[in-house]
């Protein structure tokens, strides 16, 4: 008799919607948490009176999510206070200039006319395009396995008219995006979002292109910050007796004859299962807790070889003013070409220049009682940065460089700035790493390219350990709240098919 | 000896293509030509 029917590594989003899903289907369900509290990436955490969100700053596609909820017979905005973001955000462009986006589709084309009536027209045509691809991909490419050749036959089979969009796969989001739009400035705008996804334009893949549409579908944060999503996950998971536990290190996966037999905590205590759902980093996983002579050489090139994604510094700011912004998310901008170029000569080569883009999340402006009163809370999500820093290091770099970002923000987006910071703290790749025990501070897990993608990324039902899964952004569909929701409704399914 | 003529021809080609594309356009090709290789290990992970 084993002491769990599931043990779940990692309470982020992908492993409480998976532990919520089995523990509703009947199964008896551990989750394991090294840290304090739930939701990994998508958290928050307080100080002196402030509520700050650790990575998650909104989500979009809140259909993914009410599907997982709704098959708990209950629904997203039932169980999780969502207030809704709009305008979806505003980007000051390089030249200082600004855009803003409103959720209406209409009124977005409408602001877009006015600096390109052109690019009007073509914002009708993306839309058109964006939303056929959408409707198919929520039908199949987010909710289906995607392990295998046969999977990804069997989800072009769901939904054929997926096919229709293959040029997406193909393309680069850049390569997407200029094909609707012609003016710089509007270009600008968009550019941003490709690391949503961990890219820069030009390597992004197409169908990443959804992302600046997709939030006309609805932007939300969650009251009292981004952790009342697993909150909500989780409430629903210990309704039919899920256990979570926290403060907690999983050390190793147990297994003998290639078969998961339970997980072996830090301080050595054995827990007993039969079915094991990662929802840490696996490359991680494989080589730490399984080991190598778990697996054969072709899966340990494989796992080797896959590249973490970006690490994303953050500086998080509480201001005892209102800062001079207008939208909860502000972008800050470059034109497409120096997007890529910044990845070419700063990202790749280990540089972290004080002439910063990023976001700038105004939280407090969605939710004012996540600070005292006439407080403010900005989360600035800046350009990614690399976790090897040439020449120097992030821990001797961390206090000098906290203090040029916020003299450049001052001169730049946020004047006044530097005479109201009440507490300031930089979060780089390093203290991510730490904090989430996230491999080089990776907010993705893996890459988001195409060779990192479907297939090509781990599989959701290990091919080597029987009873070994795996759930959130490393594997598919990939990064982000909502598709690390549904890898957990992939992974309830699956095993729902293969474990009864 | 007309095979290889041919394949040669179309690497040629193909080479001459990738030289015309965009900076972006070329950035993307080159990361996808790069990671060709690790596509059938990654497969089996
Ligand atoms: C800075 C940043 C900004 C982002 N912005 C957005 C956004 O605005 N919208 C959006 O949708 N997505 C955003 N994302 C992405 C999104 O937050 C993540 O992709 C998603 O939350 C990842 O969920 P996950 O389930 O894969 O795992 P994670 O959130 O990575 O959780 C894994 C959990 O496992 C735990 N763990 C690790 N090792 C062990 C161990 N040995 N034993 C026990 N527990 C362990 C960790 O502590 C962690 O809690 C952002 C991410 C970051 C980092």
């Amino acid at each position: 008799m084993n002491d769990y029917d599931v043990i779940i590594i990692g309470a982020g989003c992908g492993g409480l919607s998976s532990g919520a899903l089995l523990s509703n289907q009947g199964r008896k369900v551990l989750v394991i948490e090294q840290s304090e509290q739930v939701g990994g990436c998508c958290s928050t955490f307080e100080k002196q009176g402030y509520k700050i969100d650790i990575g998650a700053s909104i989500i979009e596609f809140p259909q993914v999510i009410d599907l997982c909820f709704k098959r708990m017979g209950t629904s997203f905005y039932d169980e999780v206070d969502l207030i809704p973001v709009d305008p979806t955000f505003s980007a000051i462009l390089h030249d200082g200039s600004k855009i803003t986006y409103p959720i209406s589709l209409e009124e977005t084309r409408k602001q877009i006319e006015k600096i390109s009536p052109k690019d009007a027209k073509g914002w009708e045509e993306y839309s058109k395009k964006i939303q056929g691809f959408l409707d198919a991909a929520l039908e199949g490419f987010f909710v289906s396995p995607a392990g295998n050749l046969t999977d990804v036959i069997k989800l072009f089979a769901k939904t054929p008219a997926l096919l229709k969009y293959n040029r997406l796969f193909f393309s680069s989001y850049e390569g997407i995006m200029r094909k609707y739009f012609k003016n710089e400035k509007i270009l600008e705008s968009f550019s941003f979002h490709s690391f949503y996804a961990g890219l820069p334009p030009a390597l992004l893949p197409g169908h990443f292109a959804m992302l600046p549409y997709a939030e006309h579908a609805g932007i939300y944060y969650s009251k009292g910050g981004m952790i009342g999503i697993p909150r909500g996950l989780q409430k629903c998971g210990e309704r039919s007796n899920m256990e979570v536990r926290l403060n907690t290190l999983v050390k190793k996966i147990l297994i003998k004859n290639k078969r998961v037999k339970g997980v072996m905590l830090d301080d050595g205590t054995e827990i007993t299962t039969n079915l094991v759902i990662s929802n840490i980093n696996a490359k991680k996983m494989y080589f730490e807790m399984v080991g190598e002579e778990h697996l054969p050489w072709l899966a340990k090139l494989g796992l080797r070889s896959y590249a973490y994604s970006i690490a994303s510094p953050m500086l998080y700011l509480c201001l005892d003013y209102e800062p001079p912004l207008t939208e909860h998310h502000t972008l800050m901008t470059r034109p497409m070409d120096k997007t890529n170029d910044y990845w070419n000569s700063h990202y790749l080569k280990g540089s972290f220049p004080k002439e910063q883009f990023g976001i700038l999340s105004w939280t407090t402006k969605s939710d004012p009682s996540l600070a005292p009163e006439g407080h403010h809370i900005i989360a600035v999500t800046l350009a990614p940065g690399a976790y090897h820093l040439t020449g120097t290091t992030w821990d001797k770099e961390k206090p000098v460089l906290k203090e040029k970002i916020i003299h450049y923000l001052a001169d730049t987006h946020l004047p006044g700035l530097k005479d109201h910071v009440v507490l300031s703290e930089l979060s780089t790749p390093v203290d991510f790493e730490k904090r989430l025990r996230s491999p080089e501070g990776a907010i993705y897990a893996l890459r988001q390219d195409l060779p990192h993608s479907m297939m090509f990324r781990p599989s959701a039902k290990s091919r080597h350990i029987k009873g070994l899964y795996l759930v959130g952004a490393s594997t598919h569909p990939g990064g982000g709240v909502p598709t690390v929701i549904a890898s957990g409704m992939i992974v309830a399914d699956l095993i729902e098919k293969y474990e009864q | 000896m007309k095979t290889v003529t041919i394949i040669i021809a179309l690497i040629i080609l193909l080479f001459l293509i990738y030289l015309c594309q965009p900076k972006s356009r070329k950035m993307f090709i080159l990361n996808l030509l790069t990671q060709v290789k690790y596509l059938i290990p990654r497969y089996f992970t």
